[in-house]
């Protein structure tokens, strides 16, 4: 296992995935994918049903092992190392690339232990009481709730929900932050905040979105990597740039389809 | 032709409709089957709640092999007839010659013989009052009891011969009574009870003053007359029969001396006898009794057996005692002045009626009125000696030294082994209440000198006594010890061993054969019949490791265990049994944590095990914790497992620690109901009672602690 806290971050890439390739036992989900995540920048992954998008961005902190069969082929860069090295701890991969899901999924615990839980379990030091209160602020929930910190993080709304699972991923201080369709389960005045905290968060973090929601990725993210299936149903990489040039000026013809809506 | 406008609802069934009455008698005969099977089960538990009450509680008829009262009597005559300077004497002249030669003599006898030496004896008062017709037949006098005839109206009249027998009797009491040595009744006592027979027989209403009394003819009346009761009153009454049959009485006069108490009980239960000869009034108990048998007692007072304390005309410085001093005078005391200061220095001679008297018996109980509860410690125990034997004696000396034992102690060693209160029949709840009537008469007329009680035999004692041959003495004690023993190793063996077992085969087991392999023994196993966890028991646990579950390996050698039939491989035969039931809950109860927390966990780069610690662990507590409760209640109620392992059925002693033999409750109960006497089993359904409330005691601490764990969790 090796140690990744103390690094520089290397090159201009916060995180490559090199000819990757994901598996479900015999099952190629994602094929010889290779993908540069520019730092502090919102990459969005798009593209139909089925494509892989989930399973791309699950390959970037290893949640994909979760699922007994999966495995993967290739590489992912972070920060100089392959995070599927020999040498190297799945669980200290996610500590470094934090992950926030679809559906809010708060501990049955209390909004303050929510947020202290990663955190004390990574062996953080400091006062708790004020990371708590820096990573509610942080995910814009902290004037919400720091009334009723001791009551159970059920009690609040599903978008309030949402805002507090952000926060306890920023607690542990990651350096990448997954979305997967994280702003899709909620109502549209709920989404439009969560949209907004991306985009505060991205001054500080690099962040990985996840989107069946086209006008979402336009607002949202600086760049945009577009994912279809092939024939064996396995994703693979059209098209990746700038959001805007995907969005208007898209280079391969399959993107053009799908954005205007000819297909997906 | 209008077409009929289809409706969407409309099924593509053509028969739909008409078959819609069908489905639905269908359904509602579906729902009367479920409730009726509800209803079923339901009428079962009660019906089974109720054979079990209907054994714990009832009537118990309890022979006493001595009466208390009998036993206090002949603790006080022993002291009596063990006084120093004591002459006990069967013939009364005797006792009147010693009482009369020498002033410092005292003694007692029948007052009619008193009469024969007014000459050379005098008379005491006692408490104030003197012995004279007046004050006996009063009842002022204390030393004298009235003797009684009890009828009732509708015999009398229903049959002449017993009105005859009553007539005969009161006409001619007065003139033999002393003859007999009781006391005559004053003319008004006589009159009120000629009254009564008046009033009864319904021959005519008078009133006192003008009574005018018929002289029946005996040989006007046939058929036998039956009476029971006193013995005091039956040397009158034989007396007065056989004058009465003397006179021509053609039948028989049947008198039966059992005491008044059970005469009254033959009059009033049994109904089977026509009269009672009482030595004292009746009760208002047995009146009760009497009239709930539609007989209403009518009192016929013929006479009073009085005794006369008695010195020497040379006698000059007593005339008065009280009853306390007789006491003294005719036990401890040695000298006059030891009883009062004021009377002469000189010893006390004593002259009382010898140990077969009933007199004596009389006096004693009469003068010492004292229950067996109030008698000092030294008595008890000289008591307690002289009736047990010197084994038994010695045995309750070495557990634990008389002088350091106390009076209720002492007290209850005498009650339970001189008294010896012995069951001699029990009657289930349910006959006892609806039928109350049936069960007194049963008992009157098999055991007349049992007493009926209504007792509980689930009771204080049952729970604090050990195991006992005698099932009155028998309690549960060392079985609850030995099921709490049990369990608490089951449980300690099996909860970790399982929830352990199904985290691993929930988080961390991969799919492959081998772990399906031990999945489906699981499976199978918790279907496995219990005695044969039992045989795994014996052959792995008392056998194999009876180096361990004999205490041998932590140097405890005690032969009474060192064959491995202990707490230890009863507790660990139970875990195995109920290991399987644990895993299999647990695994559904961690199953059912939402996939979406280990995935939060994890996604904040805890580990498996901190997820799994923090997370899915405390939310599949519930659950697990209900399944576990599931679980050790059955090993609670596990008889035949226990039976193989080698469970001891009769032990006394209680369990101290794992290595120790055991038994527990249910093969307590199995024990028992196996027993032929009828007692056996209503402890047996008193124990069942203890068992059920020992399970839901468990299971509601169970359940409240969980509801806490799970109320703090979702905080």
């Amino acid at each position: 296992m090796t140690d990744m806290s103390n690094r520089p971050r290397n090159g201009k890439y916060a995180i490559e995935a090199r000819d990757l390739s994901v598996y479900y036992g015999d099952f190629r989900a994602v094929k010889t994918v290779n993908l540069r995540i520019e730092p502090r920048k919102i990459t969005a992954i798009i593209g139909p049903s089925g494509c892989g998008k989930s399973t791309m961005l699950r390959a970037f902190n290893r949640m994909n092992e979760l699922v007994p069969t999966a495995w993967a082929e290739g590489e992912v860069l972070f920060q100089g190392h392959n995070i599927y090295g020999d040498d190297v701890d799945a669980v200290q991969v996610r500590r470094h690339i934090g992950m926030v899901f679809q559906k809010p999924n708060p501990f049955p615990k209390t909004i303050y232990e929510n947020v202290a839980w990663g955190a004390r379990i990574n062996g953080y030091k400091n006062s708790m009481d004020e990371l708590v209160e820096k990573s509610l602020r942080q995910a814009a929930l902290w004037d919400e709730v720091k009334d009723k910190l001791d009551q159970s993080g059920y009690s609040l709304s599903g978008g309030q929900q949402q805002r507090l699972c952000i926060a306890r991923t920023i607690a542990v201080r990651p350096e990448i932050i997954l979305m997967d369709e994280t702003a899709s389960d909620l109502e549209p005045v709920a989404t439009l905040k969560i949209e907004d905290l991306m985009r505060q968060l991205a001054e500080n973090y690099t962040i990985i979105v996840v989107t069946h929601n086209m006008q979402q990725a336009a607002r949202v993210s600086d760049r945009t990597a577009f994912f279809m299936m092939d024939e064996d149903r396995a994703g693979y990489l059209v098209e990746y740039g700038p959001t805007k040039e995907i969005f208007t000026n898209p280079h391969n013809q399959r993107t053009e389809d799908y954005i205007t809506g000819r297909f997906g | 032709m209008a077409t009929r406008q289809k409706s969407i609802f409309q099924a593509k069934d053509p028969d739909f409709h008409d078959n819609l009455p069908r489905r639905h008698r269908a359904a509602k005969g579906w729902q009367v089957v479920l409730q009726a099977s509800t209803v079923i089960g339901i009428i079962v538990l009660v019906a089974l709640l109720l054979n079990i009450i209907d054994g714990a509680f009832g009537y118990v008829a309890t022979q006493n092999s001595i009466e208390p009262e009998d036993l206090v009597m002949g603790v006080q005559e022993e002291l009596m007839l063990t006084a120093p300077n004591t002459v006990a004497s069967e013939d009364d002249n005797e006792l009147a010659e010693g009482i009369a030669s020498s002033p410092y003599a005292i003694g007692y006898f029948g007052y009619a013989y008193y009469l024969d030496r007014v000459d050379e004896l005098r008379p005491l008062t006692v408490d104030g009052v003197a012995p004279t017709a007046e004050t006996v037949d009063s009842g002022a006098y204390g030393l004298a009891r009235p003797l009684f005839l009890y009828s009732t109206a509708e015999i009398m009249q229903e049959k002449p011969e017993v009105a005859a027998y009553l007539n005969f009797y009161l006409d001619r009491v007065n003139q033999e009574i002393e003859g007999v040595g009781y006391f005559a009744l004053g003319d008004e006592a006589l009159n009120a009870a000629m009254l009564t027979w008046l009033n009864a027989t319904g021959i005519e209403t008078v009133d006192a003053e003008t009574v005018s009394w018929p002289v029946l003819d005996p040989q006007s009346v046939s058929g036998n007359v039956k009476t029971a009761g006193s013995s005091t009153v039956y040397p009158l009454s034989a007396r007065m029969a056989e004058l009465f049959q003397a006179a021509g009485y053609p039948g028989e006069v049947e008198i039966e001396s059992i005491g008044s108490t059970a005469g009254f009980r033959r009059f009033c239960i049994a109904e089977d006898t026509d009269i009672v000869n009482a030595s004292r009034p009746i009760k208002r108990a047995e009146v009760d009794l009497c009239n709930e048998a539609d007989r209403e007692p009518v009192e016929f007072r013929v006479g009073t057996d009085a005794l006369a304390v008695v010195v020497s005309q040379e006698n000059d410085f007593l005339t008065e005692v009280t009853t306390e001093q007789l006491r003294q005078i005719f036990t401890t005391a040695e000298t006059w002045s030891d009883v009062d200061p004021g009377w002469p220095d000189e010893p006390i001679e004593r002259f009382i009626p010898g140990a077969d008297s009933g007199t004596l018996d009389f006096f004693t109980e009469s003068v010492f009125d004292q229950d067996l509860a109030d008698l000092p410690k030294e008595t008890l125990v000289a008591t307690l000696q002289d009736n047990v034997s010197k084994g038994l004696f010695r045995r309750f000396e070495s557990e634990m030294p008389f002088e350091d034992r106390s009076k209720e102690d002492v007290y209850g060693l005498v009650v339970e082994r001189v008294v010896e209160p012995e069951i001699v029949q029990t009657w289930p709840l349910f006959e006892s209440v609806f039928g109350r009537s049936e069960v007194l008469a049963e008992a009157a007329a098999e055991y007349p000198d049992a007493e009926v009680s209504f007792v509980s035999w689930l009771n204080p004692k049952f729970i604090v006594n050990p195991q006992s041959a005698n099932p009155e003495r028998a309690g549960v004690r060392t079985a609850i010890l030995g099921s709490l023993w049990t369990i608490l190793i089951t449980i300690l063996f099996a909860f970790p061993l399982g929830v352990g077992a199904a985290i691993y085969l929930e988080e961390y087991a991969v799919d492959n054969r081998i772990n399906r392999l031990i999945q489906t023994n699981i499976n199978n196993l918790a279907g496995v019949p219990s005695i044969i966890y039992g045989m795994l028991g014996l052959a792995v646990f008392v056998r194999m490791l009876e180096v361990l579950t004999s205490g041998k390996l932590f140097g405890l050698v005690d032969p009474t265990t060192a064959n491995g039939r202990t707490i230890l491989s009863a507790g660990l035969t139970l875990g195995l049994l109920i290991l399987p039931l644990i895993i299999i809950n647990s695994q559904e109860a961690i199953k059912s944590v939402p996939n979406s927390l280990r995935q939060a966990g994890m996604g904040l780069g805890a580990t498996r095990w901190q997820t799994i610690w923090h997370h899915v662990l405390p939310n599949a507590m519930p659950g697990v914790l209900t399944g576990t409760i599931l679980a050790v209640s059955r090993a609670i109620g596990e008889t035949a497992p226990l039976v193989v392992v080698g469970a001891s059925t009769f032990i006394t002693v209680d369990p101290t620690n794992p290595f120790s033999k055991f038994t527990t409750l249910p093969i307590q109960i199995y024990q028992w109901t196996s027993r032929p006497q009828d007692e056996f089993r209503n402890i047996a359904a008193a124990a069942i009672l203890v068992l059920l409330v020992l399970l839901l005691t468990l299971n509601a601490t169970a359940v409240l602690l969980r509801n806490r764990f799970s109320k703090r969790r979702m905080g």
